[in-house]
């Protein structure tokens, strides 16, 4: 019984889209018998090992980790990850994420403006015991500033540094070539020199081969194994104060369906979504009684991006954006056809915030809105009337001719794992449809390549946005566009335009806070104006976890924040596991289980037919 | 059966064509008569029209604006009720009027992909058993490539590689699963080639053309027929395969695509059963009628099956 029962689970959790056809007939009478045994018997008791030697916290995630070198990796989970394991100089309050002290207690800037002084603690250790010193600060800036490969992935941090040195073990001294704002944001994790110095290839390295892998974070890296798990053990000796759970296991689930029912066996604690739970398994996880739905604003926004004619650096156009897009009449009249309240309502069911400007709300020091005559504002009739004046008019058809005198169609390049994208593209197609302008949906699993080539028209793009808003700026700067079209720049979108870079480079520029937001945001009205991104929403951070587990985790900000990909560690460094034991979930809705039974009965049914049939006709044709 | 695709010679009385449609009149009668007998492939059958009607009088009933997400009329995932008797999808749309609407293409797509890999499946087949010799070694053992490849997977290539439309799907299926009916129809054709009116017709000065035509490909039609029959079945299955795995054109409504929809709608956790039963049932269920067709022509045309199994 138990064997058969762990077949089925096995077989559910399975997304065989690998098996030929032929066989699924068989795959599907397991799993009739699997639901048919799993349906009464409730839940599998899979939580044998639960009381293991410590308290575990698993988290649910999906997005593959990149890479473990802090040096290149990028993605949301490998810096979460790492930023649990390396500290950074200074960390953002959970609070309103002012900067607060990490490694360093304390800096300070020079009266030019171009030398920063920061006084390193002396209570941290590297995981090996070995002290944690400016030396391994200044090392690890040093070699981004002269190893190309070790630039990768936070090189922009680093570009405008002159010199870097540790004068003693607790200070460091940083002398830039320009004022650069961002000092106290310096997302950089540092890396011990003893162990780092070794190292040939950064640009191959990717930190996987030893294990527990040396660091100072609250957790230890002690094991990963990739798209299966990654595993970090409690630093008992963080300076900041010991993690209250022993361990922490990112667990892979690349289905959501899955995750969610992980959840609800207990099987997690905690599932973030990719990116995030879907409006009906939100609503559907808030009934249960264990679980508690996090749903705050996030801090991404969710955009229309344009191609403004990919080029290089060195002036080299390449890829094959439409030209009517250059005009900005027409990018204008696209966004104003877009009804973002009908896709928050509709797309995100209200888990999101109706997008304006550039920065999303939650960061009210540097959200800007346009105001009345300045906002794109739904308007089909004057997006149409806009489109007729740029000499876009409609033909005989009804559809809108280019200059070219064939009718204006845009590739739409869209995610093909994000279920958003190919919701929100039908609602375009329709809108875009009525204005008279063609679209086609091209939704891939690789977007990078084409990306990158610049073979798109419009695409669907978003961002995390740091406390810090330099780096979500400086991705629209000429200066990130690539050296060569061979190159790979840390540009967006290929956005290169003059007035925009001089806000850029002034707000870099200013030391004062309330100034800097202001530049800020008038560099945030002039991407506005361009329209070349065009933010629809700012879709909120929609999580659940097991209170039956966790018993508190700060979320950040800590009034309605999130709990997965914090600019921080504090989530997990802050969680507290609940005293008593787990309780094991279940209330798994039985009509659904039902259901699924019979659909699978019929299904069975149908691929027995088809099997039996085969068979006979193998033997009885000539 | 073989004698009668034997052309009859010119002679008084009706003309050769009358006496050719009299004669196709007579075997389609005699065709239903015993098709007639067959009571599982009458279900079939009847399942059939019942949804080729309800595809074909789709703009009437549906519409074709059920499938507007803009003017979409309830809320999204609702339950079913009076006013949406299957409730909603993540859209708010209509979803009987999406099941009724997506059959359109479930339909044509299976019998557009069946008619293409059988098409292929009888070509190669019959060339093979003519040829014979090098070519048939090489045409065979292409074949027997493609048998042994998963198709699923080099259907998941070939829409992967292509633009997602309707027609990257159906040229996906039809080039992957024609294999099996290669190799039937060279077994037809060697068997047919063998008896001696072929010789007879090749020593009269009958070319390769005019055996391959008159003579071989009436033999094998009724076998091209019944699996053309079958493989609708297996290819909207594919197709519902494909579009589940979300290598369709995500704006067009197909039962693949809906089930696809519900899964990233997040239905299966959240318990919305009528999201994603109605689209695999109606699956299950036309592809079950294919299939006992299928069955039921195959035994009428091809007597040594045994009657009435």
């Amino acid at each position: 019984m138990s064997t058969q029962e762990h077949d089925g689970t096995e077989a559910l959790r399975t997304p065989g889209p690998s098996s030929p056809i032929r066989r699924l007939a068989s795959a599907a009478a397991v799993l009739a018998l699997g639901a048919g045994l799993a349906g009464p018997l409730g839940p599998a008791p899979a939580r044998a090992e639960a009381a293991p030697a410590g308290r575990t916290l698993t988290v649910a995630v999906a997005q593959s980790v990149d890479s473990l070198s802090p040096f290149l990796a990028v993605r949301l989970v490998s810096t979460s990850i790492l930023r649990l394991t390396y500290e950074y100089l200074t960390d953002y309050d959970p609070g309103d994420a002012h900067p607060v002290p990490g490694l360093a207690t304390s800096w300070k800037p020079s009266a030019d403006k171009l030398t920063w002084t920061y006084t390193i603690r002396s209570d941290a250790t590297w995981s090996d015991g070995q002290k944690v010193t400016a030396n391994d600060a200044a090392w690890t800036f040093d070699k981004m500033m002269t190893d190309q490969g070790a630039a990768t992935a936070n090189g922009s941090f680093v570009s405008n540094f002159r010199e870097v040195s540790a004068p003693s073990p607790t200070r460091l001294v940083i002398k830039l070539k320009k004022p650069q704002a961002t000092m106290t944001a310096l997302d950089v994790p540092i890396v011990p020199e003893h162990i780092w110095k070794n190292v040939k290839d950064f640009s191959k390295f990717n930190n996987n081969s030893t294990f527990p892998v040396v660091g100072d974070g609250p957790f230890t890296l002690t094991d990963y194994k990739p798209d299966s798990y990654v595993r970090l053990k409690a630093n008992k000796s963080f300076w900041r104060g010991a993690p209250k759970f022993d361990q922490l296991v990112f667990k892979y689930y690349k289905d959501q369906d899955a995750a969610v029912a992980a959840l609800r066996k207990g099987e997690v604690s905690f599932v973030a979504g990719s990116p995030s739970l879907t409006p009906a398994q939100a609503a559907s996880l808030k009934g249960d009684k264990n679980i508690r739905v996090n749903d705050a604003p996030g801090r991404r926004f969710y955009a229309i991006a344009t191609n403004p004619g990919a080029r290089a650096k060195n002036g080299q156009k390449f890829g094959d954006g439409a030209p009517s897009l250059l005009d900005e009449r027409v990018r204008h009249a696209l966004f104003l056809a877009v009804d973002r309240k009908a896709i928050v309502d509709k797309v995100f069911q209200g888990h999101a915030v109706e997008g304006q400007g550039y920065i999303p709300p939650r960061f009210s020091t540097y959200f800007w809105k346009p105001d009345g005559s300045q906002a794109l504002g739904y308007d089909p009739t004057k997006a149409g009337q806009l489109l007729d004046q740029a000499g876009y008019k409609k033909n005989s058809d009804g559809r809108r001719v280019g200059k070219d005198g064939k009718p204006l169609n845009y590739r739409v390049l869209c995610h093909a794992t994000d279920p958003n994208d190919k919701a929100v593209g039908q609602y375009l197609k329709e809108w875009w449809g009525k204005l008279g302008i063609g679209m086609t949906l091209d939704c891939l699993d690789n977007v990078t390549d084409p990306w990158l080539a610049g073979k798109y028209d419009l695409a669907f793009d978003g961002w995390s946005v740091n406390p810090d808003p330099d780096f979500v700026l400086s991705i629209h700067t000429c200066g990130a566009l690539p050296a060569t079209p061979k190159d790979t720049g840390a540009t967006d979108n290929f956005i290169c335009d003059k007035t925009y870079d001089d806000l850029y480079a002034k707000q870099l520029a200013e030391y004062d806070p309330t100034r800097r937001a202001d530049l800020v945001k008038q560099t945030e009205s002039r991407l506005y104006d361009l329209g070349y991104m065009n933010v629809m929403a700012y879709p909120n951070a929609v999580e659940a976890y097991r209170t039956d587990q966790i018993k508190s985790i700060e979320t950040m900000p800590k009034a309605a924040g999130n709990i997965y990909g914090q600019d921080g560690y504090w989530s997990w460094w802050s969680a507290v596991p609940t005293a008593s034991g787990p309780s094991s979930g279940g209330s798994s809705s039985t009509g659904l289980v039902i259901g699924i039974a019979a659909a699978v009965v019929v299904a069975a049914g149908a691929g027995l037919l088809i099997a039996r049939r085969r068979g006979a006709t193998a033997d009885d044709r000539e | 059966m073989s004698a009668e695709a034997l052309a009859p010679g010119t002679g008084p009385g009706p003309g050769p064509r009358a006496l050719a449609r009299q004669r196709r009149r007579r075997s389609a009668a005699r065709f239903w008569q015993q098709y007639r007998t067959h009571r599982a492939g009458l279900v079939g059958l009847a399942a059939l029209v019942l949804f080729a009607l309800l595809a074909l009088t789709a703009p009437l009933t549906a519409g074709s604006g059920v499938s507007g997400v803009t003017d979409a009329p309830g809320a999204p995932l609702e339950a079913p009720s009076g006013h949406f008797p299957l409730g909603t999808d993540r859209f708010g749309r209509d979803l009987l009027g999406l099941l009724v609407w997506g059959s359109r293409v479930s339909l044509l797509v299976g019998l557009l992909a069946a008619v293409l890999s059988v098409a292929i499946g009888a070509v190669v087949g019959i060339t093979a058993g003519h040829f014979k010799g090098t070519y048939a070694t090489v045409v065979m053992r292409v074949t027997d490539w493609f048998l042994v490849m998963p198709t699923l997977v080099l259907a998941i290539a070939l829409a992967t590689v292509m633009s997602r439309s309707l027609g990257t799907v159906v040229l996906a299926i039809g080039v992957t699963s024609w294999p099996t009916t290669a190799r039937l129809v060279r077994a037809q054709t060697l068997a047919v080639e063998s008896r001696p009116y072929i010789e007879r017709a090749t020593a009269l000065g009958g070319g390769h053309w005019h055996v391959m035509t008159r003579h071989v490909l009436p033999n094998v039609m009724p076998l091209v027929l019944a699996q053309t029959t079958l493989m609708v079945s297996s290819s909207i299955l594919s197709e519902a395969t494909l579009a589940f795995l979300g290598l369709g054109d995500p704006t067009v409504v197909s039962w693949g695509g809906l089930l696809q929809d519900a899964r990233e709608a997040g239905a299966v956790s959240a318990g919305d059963w009528w999201y994603l039963l109605p689209p695999g049932i109606a699956i299950a269920l036309v592809a079950l009628a294919f299939t006992l067709c299928g069955r039921a022509v195959e035994s009428v045309l091809n007597p040594r099956l045994g009657a009435n199994r």
